[in-house]
């Protein structure tokens, strides 16, 4: 069953001369207890697409589009209905570098207890609390600590904790294992992990598809706004079409196998100067003609690619 | 350690460097931190030493020590055949030819620079070349790293991107023509698509002016694409040493087998199911004596108590344990 379901979703920034669109028209789903990865260089919005899905996205608005959780359409509820139904209760996130962002002067226990206070998390708030500080692998003692006395891996823990306090259906994590040494992520990877045999769905933000290949289900690659490609991973991993997914793929450093260095040169576009058709022409080895147009989206086994190379399979 | 090469293949030797600080609290006791415990390696010229390790393994203290920015407990650091001994002629001597590049490219260079004065800083410090020289010679640097000096020089850091500060700061570290150079994670704040491009400039600036370079990065994947030889620290020692491929393919310290299996790699079939943690969850270190890495290590015996010599095992291989045979 399909837990999130997102159409044509456009977002914007308000900047000084016009706004900038920094997610332009994004498709996915997401099933059940499955977990979807977002890849792409800085700038290219994955931050932005996650923030929209919580309807948080600072300084921006969702200009179209449609985002359905559980087949219930977001975009149409009021906000009162969505703060109090929707964000934080069936859907959390893990923000980019929030375990730094936790208050000094107060004890774990205290910040969970916020959170449920706000949201109204039932009577029974401390065994939530306890449950939820075991289900991360923490001691029960943590929740007397302050954020000071904890490590790097245990602050990241604390703060999917915070994620998991009302048992989203579906969590949105941004980056949660950078800054982290290599051991302590393959701990949270694998805490992630298990999230979805408790029953979430998760979508996993990086820009390291090593990453996403220990977690995911499902990946999406983003380009300058757009989802480029979207499938499987065993899929696309195995046999990417995007020349954006094959290069990012071949740039991707690995432990094993083959050590050649391949570079792809220059920058993504920037978002508020996007040049017309395909976003990835100045860059791609394979561009042509054509490319100046805006490419068709080809129906793949799993999902999709945005190309013209595929378009005489179709 | 025995069988080591001519002294003249060296730039750098470090030979038993030991560092403890101090922890003060208000309310705890003095505690002593044992940062750099008795480190010995060698940089051979125009070659990439990996110092590879966790956060607090102790891989920026030693850059530091190497600096001169610290000083010692006790061992010895010898530059390029001077030994250094905290006097400022012999400092500066490998502040010149030894330069830094940092992890953040954002902080390391001031914000309210020029391009072209940031990277002809160094010459003014060192008082290389006549101040009308200076100006090529900063240029020369400045396409060293493939960056357009007509496009560049005249901006400030802000103007640029990251990967275009990260040349800068590489740029500013070339200009003294050095023989070494500490990076310092030095493209793990870029993107994937500027990293590869930074390291191939550290190879290129390695193969046109032989210089060395001592590595100091946790990412053993990317380190593997620009080292030769890798030394794997764990809380302050060295646990296994070696050519990079040889290590990185057939680890031998326990240590490294888990640090190794736990880096993720872009292919899906690797991961499918749990992936086996040969390491214990443990994170506290007890007690100092004996092997460090015991209370997480799985094979740990009672023979571990007593501290492991890092020993040769073969042929430029050198490990720290008693069952190195696993």
């Amino acid at each position: 069953m399909t837990t999130l379901a997102v159409k044509d979703l456009t977002v914007s920034y308000r900047m000084r001369e016009r706004p900038v669109t920094a997610v332009d028209g994004v498709s996915f789903y997401l099933d059940n207890k499955k977990s979807l990865g977002i890849v792409g260089e800085s700038g290219c919005g994955k931050s932005t697409l996650g923030l929209a899905i919580l309807r948080s996205v600072f300084g921006g608005r969702i200009d179209s589009g449609e985002i359905l959780l559980d087949g219930k359409p977001l975009m149409e509820m009021q906000e009162s209905e969505f703060s109090r139904e929707f964000r934080w209760k069936k859907i959390a996130m893990v923000f980019q570098g929030a375990m730094n962002a936790l208050d000094p002067v107060f004890s774990i226990r205290q910040q969970f207890e916020e959170v449920l206070n706000v949201h109204d998390g039932g009577s029974d708030s401390q065994i939530t609390i306890k449950n939820t500080i075991a289900s991360v692998g923490l001691e029960e003692g943590v929740l007397d600590m302050f954020p000071h006395e904890l490590s790097g891996g245990m602050k990241q823990r604390v703060v999917i904790a915070m994620a998991l306090l009302l048992r989203p259906v579906l969590v949105i994590a941004d980056e949660p294992t950078t800054a982290l040494d290599v051991l302590v992520q393959a701990q949270i990877l694998e805490l992630l992990k298990s999230l979805k045999t408790g029953g979430m769905s998760l979508v996993l933000i990086s820009h390291d598809l090593g990453i996403i290949a220990e977690v995911s289900d499902m990946v999406g690659i983003m380009y300058a706004g757009r989802m480029v490609e979207f499938g499987a991973v065993t899929e696309i991993y195995s046999r990417p079409m995007h020349p954006y997914t094959q290069a990012l793929l071949r740039l991707t450093p690995k432990i094993r196998g083959e050590s050649n260095l391949v570079t792809l040169e220059g920058y993504p576009p920037s978002p508020s100067n996007l040049p017309k058709g395909c976003r990835f022409y100045d860059r791609c080895s394979q561009a042509m003609e054509k490319c100046r147009s805006d490419p068709p989206i080809i129906k793949t086994k799993t999902g999709y690619v945005e190309c013209w190379l595929y378009e005489i399979e179709k | 350690m025995d069988g080591k090469p001519k002294p003249v293949d060296e730039i750098l030797i470090v030979k038993n460097l030991k560092k403890s600080f101090e922890k003060k609290g208000f309310f705890h006791k003095k505690e002593t931190i044992r940062a750099v415990d008795n480190v010995s390696f060698s940089v051979i010229k125009g070659q990439t030493f990996v110092l590879a390790g966790e956060s607090g393994s102790g891989k920026t203290t030693i850059a530091r020590l190497i600096l001169g920015a610290i000083e010692p407990d006790s061992g010895e650091i010898i530059f390029d055949g001077i030994s250094l001994d905290g006097r400022l002629q012999s400092i500066n001597k490998v502040r010149r030819n030894c330069q830094m590049i940092y992890q953040d490219p954002y902080s390391a260079i001031d914000p309210r620079m020029k391009v072209v004065d940031i990277v002809r800083e160094p010459l003014d410090i060192h008082g290389i070349g006549r101040p009308s020289e200076r100006q090529s010679l900063v240029l020369d640097a400045l396409r060293d790293v493939s960056l357009d000096p007509d496009e560049i020089a005249s901006k400030y850091p802000h103007m640029l991107s990251g990967g275009q500060r990260q040349r800068v700061a590489i740029a500013r570290a070339i200009t003294t023509k050095p023989k070494m150079i500490i990076a310092d994670e030095p493209v793990s704040m870029l993107d994937v698509s500027i990293r590869v491009g930074v390291l191939e400039l550290m190879s290129k600036l390695q193969q046109r002016h032989g210089i060395s370079f001592l590595y100091i990065t946790h990412d053993l994947s990317t380190a593997r694409y620009v080292g030769h030889v890798i030394a794997i620290l764990y809380r302050g020692s060295i646990v296994e040493m070696g050519e990079i491929n040889n290590v990185i393919k057939r680890p031998l310290h326990p240590y490294t087998q888990a640090l190794i299996n736990s880096i993720p790699d872009p292919y899906p079939g690797n991961h499918q199911g749990e992936k086996k943690f040969r390491i214990n969850r443990t994170e506290e270190s007890g007690s100092d004596k004996g092997c460090r890495f015991r209370t997480r290590c799985p094979y740990a015996t009672e023979k571990c108590l007593e501290e492991p010599e890092l020993e040769k095992v073969e042929e430029g291989r050198f490990v720290a344990c008693f069952f190195r045979w696993n």
